[in-house]
Formats: structure tokens, C-alpha cells, sequence
């Protein structure tokens, strides 16, 4: 009697283990294409990473900038990644989605204000990334409902979503005003969320994967150590 | 017969009580359908990096424009009325754009200032909004907010601004220097436990910097402020240059706001068929 309670106790919770164990299932692609790798390092120089938000119907995410920018310099800390945000109010208006430069030729129109060549100067900014993509959520199925009781609560169902990444990165190298390489990562997963009494997430980490794969390339590219 | 009236008395107390609270809860549930959400739009904006312009800036900021609200009723019952007020917003974030362009402002709020500081002052800018529109995902099922707002702005001499007999100051719009419009637009996805007005108050945000790149990138390249610039390097009197006056532009009032705000009101003594006052 007891074995068998023991047991079905134990069912759900294998199910669930056995579930946990597909956790984070995505899957990546990453393509590179880069030149002119600097093979000692950028030294004392700075890099900044930006995302692009002149789409009408994304905007590249802040956190995700953050994520590449944490993961380049974790990696290697002798890297200055400079401050997204920061770095876009101290050259406020000049990389607002309505006048970032989308060619690295255009940079020389901005250098011709002395103030923000000065600026640029006291930076020692050596390559500009521009990230631009999303994560969005794919198809949906399945249901769930939960209730409440005096005393009891509880959910039971099964739901399950896709979710899909995709980035690229562009390198311009800002003392020679060139595009010196590209990045790209696609990354895909499915999660789920079943739930007999608790719901139970299983997320893919899909644009954590997309942080890693671009964070990784980048990383190689700049640093002397990787 | 006496336990029993009692157990009757509070079952009869316990009905009441689990009736006001379902009364409470109905009232609560009907009040969400109808509730109106307010956004105060609030920001820390930055100082532009420029070059100033040699030039002394009169800035009048009608009240209209320095109390700007925009009021969305609901149009049925699974919507709810907004309110988002951008006034402080739009004069705090003007003010630093403002500054950063030209080498100084001087904010016009009464004929005092214009007595003072007139002689030294290139022109005098007014700013208006003369549109705003939101949405929400509510709206399109689209998981972006945006705003979208127009502004009207311009730009006249010193000599345009007179004092009325109540002491209100009085702008010809047909004496200005340059009008021209500017657009912008600011947007923000749906994020992780944001709530609806945070989103707005984002894109509000996001739309005022635009607002303000739009300002500055274009500013030089307006045909009558390039002539203006023109006669300020060459030194030329605003006095001496013709007035571009466009048939068919209504003025914008500019209503005066007790402290701060000019008022604008029809002025008996000009000539002109429509005059702005600013007190």
C-alpha cells in the first residue's frame, strides 16, 4: 500500500524531471564574415554597441544590447564596453532612430561638428557594433485554467509556445570609417508549461542563446585572448 | 427558542456583511470597465551636443502648450478613457534644447522682460502642438505603444510682441519671421511586467527626443530661418527684413497661464485681421 502511494507520488514528479531535462532546447545558427581582426586587441580603446530602432514595427531591446556588452566584457575585461544608453544621451540627437548613421561613411559628416569630434576623441572609440533584430513569440497552443476555492487552488493544462531570435551585428571600424565585418545569429525554441495543480515553466532560453552566440563571435573578434 | 434567534441574528449579520462585499466587488468589477488611466509624462532628458548659435533666444511658451494634455474618451466598455498630460515634460525638455542651441534664452513672460532684455534679443520662438495622437495594443493588437504629436512653431521678431491695456502681451502672426512644423514620433514594445502607463509615458518620452533631433537637424535648413540666420551673421535688424506672412494660417492662441504662462487674446488695438496676445 505504501509502495504503491510512493509510487504515484513519484510518476508526476519523474514526469517532471524527465521534462526538466529538456529545458532550454534551442537551437542556434550563427554566421560570420569578418576582416581585418585586430590581432592584439583594441588596447586602451573603447567599443560601443548599439541597437537599431528605426523599424516600424520592432525595436531592438535595451537588455539585449546589455547582455552582449556584459558577455564581451565578462569574457574579456580589459575590453571598455561603453554604455548604450549613456552613450546615446551624451550624443544626444545624433544617434536618435531618426538621425543614426546607417552607413560608416556618414560618420565624417559628424565628425565635421567639433564638438562631437572631441567627444568622440576623449572616447578613443575604436569600433561601433550595431545589433539589430527581435525575439518574438511564435505559435501558440494548448490551454490551462486554474480555480480557486476556500482552501484550494490549482491550475491543470498544458500550454506551449515557440519563440524565435534573430540578430545581426555589424563592426564598423571607426578610425578608418569601414564596415569590417558581420555577425549573425538565429536561434529557436520551444517552452512549455504543464501544470497539475502548480504550473510548472519550462523555458527555452532562446535570446539568451542568441546573447551567447553573437556575444561569443564578437568577443573573438575583439579580444587578443579568445 | 433564545440560542436560536441569536444563531438567526448573526447568520442574518453575516448575509449583510458577505452582501456588501459582493455589492463592493460587483461595484469594483464595473468600476474597471469604466476607469481612466492618467500618465503624467515624466523624463530625464539629455543636454544636446551642439555648437550654440551666437544668438540671444526670446522663448514664449503659451499656456496651452506649458499645460498640453491630450483627453481619449472611451469608446465602449472594454476601453478606458486616457489622460496624458505632457505640459511640464514638453517645457522642461524644450528648455534644454533650447539652451543648447543658442548661446542664450531668455524665457518672455511678461513686458518687463521684453523692456529688458528686447534690444539684445535675435527673435522670439513660440511653440505649439497642434496634434497628438496615441495607441496602444489595445487599439491594434500590435505589442507596440506609440505617440505620435505635430508641433507648430514660430518664429518672430521682438518688435512683434506689444502689451495690451490689461497688461497682456500681443503677438501679430503676421509680422513672424518663419512657421514650419515639425513631427515626431516615439515608440515602445510591450515589456515584462510594464504596466500600460509606463509604456506611454516611454513612448511620450521617445517622442520627445524626437521631437527635438527633428528640431535641431532640420533648423538651419527652414528657408526663412536660414534667412534670419543669415541677416543675425550679417548683422542685419530683424526690423529691416520682410515678414513672411502665409494666407490661411490660423493663429494659435496663447492663452495666458497665471504665473508663468504668457496669455494670448484678441488685440483691439492692432491692426492686423488676427493678432496673438501674450500677458
Amino acid at each position: 500500500m505504501g509502495g504503491a502511494m510512493r509510487l504515484k507520488i513519484l510518476r508526476p514528479v519523474g514526469i517532471i524531471l524527465t521534462a526538466l531535462l529538456f529545458e532550454g532546447c534551442v537551437n542556434a545558427t550563427v554566421d560570420e564574415m569578418t576582416y581585418n581582426e585586430p590581432v592584439a586587441g583594441i588596447g586602451e580603446s573603447s567599443v560601443v554597441i548599439l541597437g537599431r530602432r528605426h523599424a516600424p514595427d520592432y525595436d531592438t531591446e535595451f537588455d539585449f544590447i546589455e547582455c552582449i556588452g556584459d558577455h564581451i566584457h565578462s569574457g574579456d575585461p580589459s575590453i571598455d564596453v561603453i554604455n548604450e544608453i549613456a552613450f546615446i544621451n551624451q550624443f544626444y540627437p545624433w544617434f536618435e532612430p531618426r538621425t543614426a548613421p546607417l552607413q560608416p561613411q556618414t560618420i565624417d559628416q559628424l565628425l565635421e561638428l567639433p564638438i562631437v569630434a572631441n567627444q568622440f576623441a576623449e572616447m578613443k572609440l575604436e569600433y561601433m557594433i550595431w545589433i539589430d533584430g527581435k525575439t518574438v513569440d511564435t505559435e501558440s497552443v494548448g490551454s490551462m485554467s486554474c480555480g480557486i476555492g476556500p482552501g484550494v487552488a490549482g491550475c491543470f493544462g498544458f500550454g506551449t509556445w515557440g519563440t524565435e531570435s534573430e540578430y545581426e551585428a555589424t563592426i564598423w571600424d571607426f578610425t578608418d570609417k569601414v564596415e569590417v565585418g558581420k555577425v549573425s545569429a538565429v536561434t529557436s525554441g520551444q517552452s512549455y508549461m504543464p501544470a497539475v495543480i502548480v504550473p510548472i515553466p519550462i523555458i527555452a532560453p532562446v535570446q539568451g542563446t542568441a546573447c551567447d552566440s553573437l556575444g561569443d563571435q564578437l568577443l573573438e573578434y575583439l579580444s587578443a585572448h579568445h | 427558542m433564545g440560542v436560536a434567534s441569536l444563531v438567526s441574528t448573526t447568520s442574518g449579520l453575516e448575509h449583510v456583511r458577505i452582501g456588501r462585499w459582493l455589492l463592493l466587488l460587483c461595484l469594483t468589477l464595473l468600476g474597471t470597465g469604466c476607469a481612466s488611466r492618467q500618465v503624467v509624462v515624466e523624463g530625464n532628458f539629455p543636454t544636446p551636443l551642439l555648437d550654440p548659435l551666437p544668438i540671444t533666444l526670446g522663448v514664449i511658451y503659451p499656456q496651452a502648450f506649458a499645460e498640453h494634455e491630450f483627453f481619449d474618451e472611451a469608446k465602449g466598455r472594454t476601453e478606458t478613457d486616457w489622460l496624458v498630460k505632457t505640459g511640464e515634460a514638453q517645457v522642461t525638455f524644450w528648455d534644454k534644447v533650447f539652451t543648447g542651441m543658442f548661446d542664450e534664452v531668455v524665457h518672455i513672460r511678461d513686458w518687463e522682460t521684453v523692456l529688458a532684455h528686447g534690444a539684445d534679443i535675435d527673435g522670439v520662438i513660440i511653440p505649439a502642438i497642434s496634434d497628438l495622437q496615441y495607441t496602444i495594443p489595445t487599439h491594434t493588437n500590435v505589442k507596440i505603444y506609440e505617440i505620435w504629436m505635430r508641433y507648430e512653431f514660430r518664429l518672430v521678431d521682438i518688435s512683434a510682441i506689444h502689451q495690451q491695456d490689461d497688461g497682456a502681451l500681443t503677438v501679430n502672426p503676421d509680422e513672424r519671421l518663419a512657421a514650419w512644423p515639425v513631427t515626431a514620433y516615439g515608440k515602445t514594445p510591450t515589456a515584462f511586467l510594464q504596466t500600460d502607463e509606463e509604456a506611454v509615458n516611454l513612448a511620450a518620452v521617445v517622442a520627445l527626443r524626437d521631437a527635438g533631433a527633428h528640431f535641431i537637424t532640420t533648423f538651419g535648413a527652414t528657408p526663412d530661418i536660414a534667412v534670419w540666420l543669415d541677416n543675425i551673421a550679417n548683422g542685419i535688424s530683424q526690423n529691416d527684413t520682410i515678414p513672411t506672412p502665409e494666407s490661411g494660417d490660423v493663429p494659435v492662441p496663447v492663452p495666458p497661464k497665471e504665473a508663468d504662462a504668457p496669455e494670448v487674446k484678441e488685440n483691439p488695438t492692432a491692426t492686423a485681421a488676427q493678432t496673438d496676445s501674450v500677458s
